[in-house]
């Protein structure tokens, strides 16, 4: 029998491929590279990149990217970065300044075509400090299995999805960023995988299981034969899941809760619906922002918006404004490293440090909505108290000022700091839903690093503490019209889902590919019967009771 | 030492695409190339090998250039470089 490693699952399905190895930034953003090599490495992608878009027929971005290729080995750049680091700043930061300088020459010339280059130089120059530190933007040459510690969103989105077979972690839990999108994008993935990095070093071939949480190294004829059976099962289910697409989210005794879908691009909110959702209660703007080398305007954004509105059919779609910062940079939006991102600059917070882009992304939802003649949700993340209410609120009415086509927005907020749990009873008057985010709200309640997988089995959101804040959420917004939806991975995750519907949740939203195993655990009970479960589950220890109590009662 | 004086006539003068284009041809000469914006500001110039340099001359359709070689390649560098502006760097331009 061949060598495997264990892990938690993340995603499921079979993936088998030879191994990719990235490896991330240093924590301390020491340079690891000198400049010259690293201004050679960013000109190589972003020439990559060009090829890649020539391909694809986009001569126009093509050029932009041909240009930054240029600047990445300017010589007048150079000499500017090697006077500051002269001066004893850091590669790093020499660079980025160097970029800002010429980027803030651009744009005090009063000529627009240049000051839009701009962005281009302040684009290339991250680029570079991105590699100087060593966290280079990774491009896979065949199918592969990546292998990592931990992968950034940003990297994740960046593969090519054609190429990148599976996914096995080192680090992460079931609700790491990479983990999530592993399950959106089918990969199958396996995380918390202890000793991979040194293991994968010497494989010539991976297999990830994503069903067990195993990762084979080097797997045998026996391995392939047996893991060939589990991706038959697993492609049945999957077929039996499509069969249930028109069946509805309801109890035994026919109580029904809204089947939505979480998406993160327009393509997969018509794949969603096609599966069965009945609205998307949450779509990840942030999407939109990454993987591009330039800030989307609003007519880029619009575009996007009005697309997912398009596919709806006149079903509700939740856009959340945009999520960035944290563990979710962007490369146009410089932001300094924060020692607790979770705990810092994200979401509306970045307001006061760029205050065009809430005003810019809300006007292109507005203009969207106008454009499809669909009414549009909108739901603040990072919400913590009424004044951040306000603050959204104020920006939303600015936004209908300069559309008023558009049809009023449906108000939403996303409850994850504990702080709007508490609170809950005063902003559920002022909106007309709320959206628990069940993964941050656990690690913001239990103080477990969602990417420390070390903590992994912390960060259950059965946990009663969590399942208590559900609880006075719907409490809270009972006396009001304001609906409640949970859209974070609990509500994937049938013990979850049975939980949540017992604790009144009027939506469930998740990956598609959950409808099916979350529409069969919920339709075999009834509601009193989950009723009396959620309420026996906040009385007990922690989590693994909960889970324990679920998993006999099922 | 050579120089040129020449007008650009790229629909949006020296940016972005036809920038790259003068900037590459500009590395193929030893010498050191000099470019100035004439109609804007005679006195700054810029480096044409560096596309930051060129595109921060904000040169605009209709505006004239000085473009000056110091090397061995020199009046090779000029006068390549000057028909290839006159030529529109690889874009349509009227008149050519």
């Amino acid at each position: 029998m061949s060598a495997e490693l264990r892990g938690a699952p993340a995603a499921p399905g079979v993936a088998i491929a030879p191994p990719w190895v990235y490896h991330a930034v240093a924590a301390d953003g020491s340079s690891r590279l000198p400049l010259p090599d690293a201004a050679r490495l960013a000109a190589d992608e972003v020439v990559g990149i060009a090829a890649r878009l020539r391909e694809k027929g986009r001569e126009a971005e093509a050029e932009i990217f041909d240009a930054q290729a240029l600047m990445a080995e300017d010589p007048a750049l150079h000499d500017a970065t090697a006077a500051l680091m002269a001066n004893g700043t850091d590669a790093a930061a020499a660079v980025i300044q160097a970029g800002e300088a010429v980027a803030a020459a651009f744009e005090e010339i009063g000529d627009e075509i240049l000051a839009a280059r701009g962005a281009d130089v302040r684009d290339v120059t991250a680029r570079i400090a991105r590699i100087v530190t060593g966290d280079a933007i990774p491009r896979l040459e065949r199918r592969s299995v990546v292998v990592a510690a931990d992968l950034p969103p940003s990297i994740t989105v960046e593969l090519d999805r054609e190429l990148l077979v599976g996914i096995a972690l080192e680090g992460g839990s079931r609700t790491s960023h990479a983990a999530i999108l592993a399950r959106a994008l089918g990969i199958p993935a396996v995380v918390g995988v202890v000793g991979l990095g040194e293991a994968a070093a010497s494989a010539a071939e991976l297999a990830v299981d994503g069903d067990a949480g195993i990762v084979h190294l080097d797997p045998d004829a026996e391995t392939l034969a047996r893991l060939a059976v589990v991706a038959e099962t697993a492609r049945a289910r999957a077929g039996h899941d499509a069969e249930l697409a028109s069946t509805d989210l309801a109890t035994a005794d026919g109580h029904r809760v809204t089947c939505a879908a979480n998406v993160g691009e327009p393509a997969d909110a018509v794949a969603a619906f096609a599966a069965g959702a009945e609205a998307i209660g949450l779509f990840r703007t942030e999407f939109a922002f990454a993987g591009r080398a330039t800030a989307p305007d609003e007519a880029a954004q619009a575009a996007a918006y009005a697309e997912v509105l398009g596919a709806s059919a006149g079903a509700e779609v939740v856009f959340r404004l945009a999520d960035i910062g944290g563990d979710k940079p962007i490369p146009y939006l410089p932001l300094e490293p924060e020692a607790n991102p979770f705990l810092g600059i994200r979401a509306i917070r970045l307001h006061d440090r760029h205050p065009e882009l809430l005003p810019t992304q809300l006007r292109a939802i507005l203009r969207a909505s106008a454009d499809a003649g669909r009414r549009a949700s909108i739901m603040a993340a990072m919400v913590a108290d009424e004044h951040d209410l306000d603050l959204v609120l104020r920006l939303v009415a600015d936004a209908r000022a300069a559309v008023p086509a558009a049809p009023a927005p449906r108000m939403g907020v996303m409850i994850e700091i504990p702080s709007a749990v508490l609170l809950a009873d005063r902003l559920a008057p002022r909106v007309d839903f709320m959206s628990i985010g069940t993964n941050d709200l656990t690690q913001y309640l239990l103080a477990a690093d969602r990417s420390n997988a070390a903590l992994a089995a912390r960060q259950d959101p059965l946990h009663p503490a969590v399942l208590r804040a559900v609880g006075r959420v719907v409490e809270a917004a009972a006396p009001t019209s304001c609906g409640v939806a949970v859209c974070g991975e609990m509500a994937a995750d049938p013990a979850g889902a049975l939980l949540l519907v017992g604790l009144g949740v009027d939506e469930l939203s998740m990956e598609p590919r959950s409808f099916g195993a979350v529409k069969r655990a919920v339709g075999a009970r009834t509601l009193p019967d989950l009723v009396a479960l959620a309420v026996r589950a906040q009385l007990m220890p922690a989590a693994a009771d909960v889970r324990r109590a679920v998993g006999d009662a099922s | 030492m050579a120089e040129a004086e020449v007008e650009v006539r790229n629909p949006s003068g020296l940016h972005a695409r036809p920038a790259a284009f003068f900037v590459r041809a500009s590395a193929a000469f030893t010498s050191e190339v000099l470019v100035a914006n004439l109609t804007r500001d005679a006195t700054r110039t810029a480096s044409a090998k560096s596309v930051l340099g060129v595109m921060g001359l904000a040169v605009s359709r209709g505006d004239r250039i000085r473009i000056a070689a110091e090397g061995t390649d020199a009046d090779e560098a000029v006068a390549r470089l000057s028909e290839l502006v006159r030529s529109g760097l690889g874009e349509a331009i009227d008149g050519a």
